[in-house]
């Protein structure tokens, strides 16, 4: 172990000693953290409404529910976005999109037939969907009952009935800034793991290190023991000042669970591992760092760092899916945001699963001696 | 504290290599070489890039795997895994072109590589070794080429090695650097210590080595001493007349060898036996007799020259 031990000592006291890595490691996530919570603020909007109108025609909403629409809008009273009508699980769109865009979390579905039931049965009923907790709730929920009855009435001389059927959701009641500090973890560990071994593993290969370190008794176990045990310590440390900066710039409360210490030791296998893979690949270290490139912006912005991956297309979300830092920005967010353990445990799982997989098949790959 | 060695076999042979072979496939880097290397001696391994060198020296590292034949370390064969543990313990290495690491300092990088081993020399006593004292504490990427290199020779010592495998240790260094790292190799040498050193340049394992192989296409062409084998491969001495000019030939007596002229009016004669009285004392009583006169001895360069007919140019290419 103290083999490992001065690996891990020589990697810190390298980090520490170079500027430019203590900046894209410390300084770099913050300065996101900074840009994107003034970007897209901090504050939470309580009088948006989202809307699904199911009630179509082909692709076209019917008359009556477009005149409901323009009922609910006329009042001036909500900020009204659509959700696609397609959206088969509208209150988890609602969910990331609000957050995204910090809105309230408030979701109106007109059902299909609604306007065939009302001229038909003279009864129709719309769905809102209010979390208690929200303050405005009471007040939404009599406005749109309110004019829900009104646009009724107006409709025809005769009575017909449209009732507002409450369905209690509990939202997140976080703002973008909560959404986007785990994913700047999340973040940050990819790019400290991938590029870090494969600069490391480039690099020290270029220099003769690795060659050198081949002819004493250091296994090639040991060797990689010491960059995961080197990125467990970047990872700890990123964590803290990212945290302790969005707790008091913020105002960010972030809770650091068993499956948050799962993802950072999963985080700390899979990133290394796949920067092994590629410097296996791409031996020469100009080579490997633009293939660490290739590899982790894509990812960076795909796997839901900067937003939700459910408001992307269809095809990005496929994507998404296949990306394991998907999984840690996940994991990362339902664990210490959203307190979901369940979700958590098993991103958690996916993680460590995927961690194993790249860090055995990086192992196997490296080449420790000479071909 | 150096780690015991096995009871060696023969005349405490630490290296004996036996028809040796390394293939890529169709390509023969090694081609059944045989040699060995004593206790306390240091041995060169000499040849241009590309003769196998470096590919042999990485089979008795352990670093490689031979294609056939059999080699030793310190009666360890390197074929075998458990040995292999147990030879990688006892030898010190410098790669060619090795670099320690950029950001840590020479000491630091001293104690980085010795902490690899169970046991460790003092890294201040290695520093002092190698003459960089003053450079201790600065960090290794701030030291010029030659100071690098002593940090290598540093760390390949650093577990007290029984063996010290030494990979073109001067290649790319300036003459005053190569020099410095000479010193540094002496000093090993008066310290007893086995250094097994692979070079390109001929004046280096002529100045160095108790006994040197040359290898060239993979295979040993002449083993010896230096002198062994200058005396038997080198050819004859030159008597060489400064700046003689053509006119000076007419001085030179009858029946010598021819003379050449060269450098725009050096005379070069090659010298038999006896020769060289008769040659003085013809040209005495002559303008010659003003002239800068030298003998020159061959060197390592005329024998790869007349083994091979090619020289090896400074930066280890045959021409």
């Amino acid at each position: 172990m103290s083999r490992v031990y001065t690996i891990v000592k020589a990697h810190v006291k390298t980090w520490f000693r170079s500027k430019s890595t203590i900046f894209w490691t410390l300084a770099f996530p913050l300065l996101l953290i900074v840009l994107f919570g003034a970007i897209f603020g901090t504050g939470n909007t309580r009088f948006d409404l989202y809307v699904q109108n199911q009630d179509l025609t082909g692709s076209t909403p019917t008359l009556t529910s477009q005149g409901y629409v323009s009922a609910l809008n006329h009042t001036g009273a909500f900020n009204v976005q659509f959700v696609p009508a397609e959206m088969s699980n509208p209150v988890s769109y609602v969910r990331d999109d609000a957050q995204l865009h910090n809105r309230g979390q408030r979701l109106l579905v007109i059902p299909a037939f609604f306007g065939e039931n009302l001229t038909t049965t003279g009864k129709a009923s719309v769905q809102i969907f209010l979390d208690q907790s929200d303050q405005a709730s009471a007040s939404l929920f009599g406005v749109i009952s309110a004019v829900t009855s009104s646009y009724a009435a107006k409709l025809s001389n005769s009575t017909l009935y449209v009732s507002v059927q409450q369905v209690p959701i509990v939202t997140r009641n976080t703002r973008y800034i909560d959404f986007f500090i785990p994913g700047v973890i999340g973040m940050t560990l990819l790019t400290s793991g991938v590029f870090g071994a494969v600069n490391t593993n480039g690099r020290y290969r270029e220099l003769k290190i690795i060659k050198k370190l081949a002819t004493t008794p250091l296994s090639k176990i040991e060797w990689i023991l010491g960059m995961v045990g080197y990125q467990m310590f970047l990872a700890v440390i990123s964590i803290a000042v990212i945290l302790l900066f969005g707790r008091f710039v913020f105002g960010v409360t972030a809770t650091i669970d068993i499956y948050t210490i799962g993802l950072v030791v999963a985080a700390a296998l899979l990133f290394p591992g796949i920067g092994m893979v590629l410097a296996n690949f791409v031996k020469d270290a100009d080579g490997a760092e633009a293939a660490a490139n290739a590899i982790t912006f894509p990812m960076m912005f795909l796997a839901g760092t900067f937003w939700p991956t459910e408001t992307m297309p269809t095809v990005l979300k496929v994507i998404a899916n296949y990306l394991p830092l998907t999984y840690i920005n996940n994991g990362l967010r339902d664990a210490m945001i959203y307190l979901e353990p369940a979700q958590a445990l098993t991103n958690t799982v996916i993680a460590l699963g995927l961690a194993g997989f790249f860090i055995i098949l990086g192992s196997v790959l490296m080449s420790w001696k000479e071909e | 504290m150096t780690l015991p060695s096995r009871a060696l076999s023969g005349r405490d042979e630490v290296v004996q290599v036996n028809n040796l072979s390394k293939k890529y496939g169709d390509t023969v880097a090694v081609n059944g070489i045989s040699f060995g290397l004593s206790k306390g001696e240091v041995f060169a391994f000499l040849g241009p890039n590309g003769a196998g060198k470096t590919t042999t020296v990485e089979i008795l590292e352990c670093l490689r795997a031979p294609t056939g034949g059999e080699a030793k370390v310190l009666d360890y064969d390197v074929s075998k895994r458990s040995d292999q543990s147990e030879i990688r313990k006892r030898i010190g290495v410098l790669p060619q072109d090795f670099n320690a690491i950029d950001r840590l300092t020479v000491r630091e990088n001293i104690d980085y590589f010795g902490a690899m081993y169970d046991h460790q020399l003092d890294a201040d006593k290695l520093i002092e070794l190698v003459d960089l004292k003053e450079k201790r504490d600065e960090q290794f990427k701030t030291l010029s080429g030659g100071l690098k290199q002593r940090v290598g020779l540093a760390v390949a010592l650093v577990n007290d090695p029984a063996l010290v495998f030494l990979d073109e240790p001067t290649t790319g260094l300036d003459p005053r650097a190569r020099r410095d790292v000479w010193y540094v190799i002496e000093r090993l040498k008066k310290q007893g210590k086995t250094v097994f050193l692979t070079t390109h340049y001929m004046d280096e394992a002529e100045y160095l080595a108790d006994t040197v192989s040359i290898i060239d296409h993979g295979q040993i062409i002449a083993s010896g001493t230096p002198n062994e084998l200058i005396d038997a491969h080198g050819g004859k001495k030159t008597l060489v007349i400064r700046e003689a000019g053509e006119d000076g030939l007419k001085f030179l007596p009858q029946g010598i060898s021819k003379p050449q002229l060269k450098n725009e009016g050096d005379i070069y004669i090659p010298l038999n036996n006896g020769e060289l009285t008769n040659i003085l004392i013809a040209i005495g009583q002559t303008p010659l007799a003003n002239k800068e006169i030298e003998v020159r001895r061959p060197t390592l360069d005329d024998v790869f020259l007349n083994m091979t007919g090619r020289r090896v140019s400074e930066e280890g290419e045959v021409a």
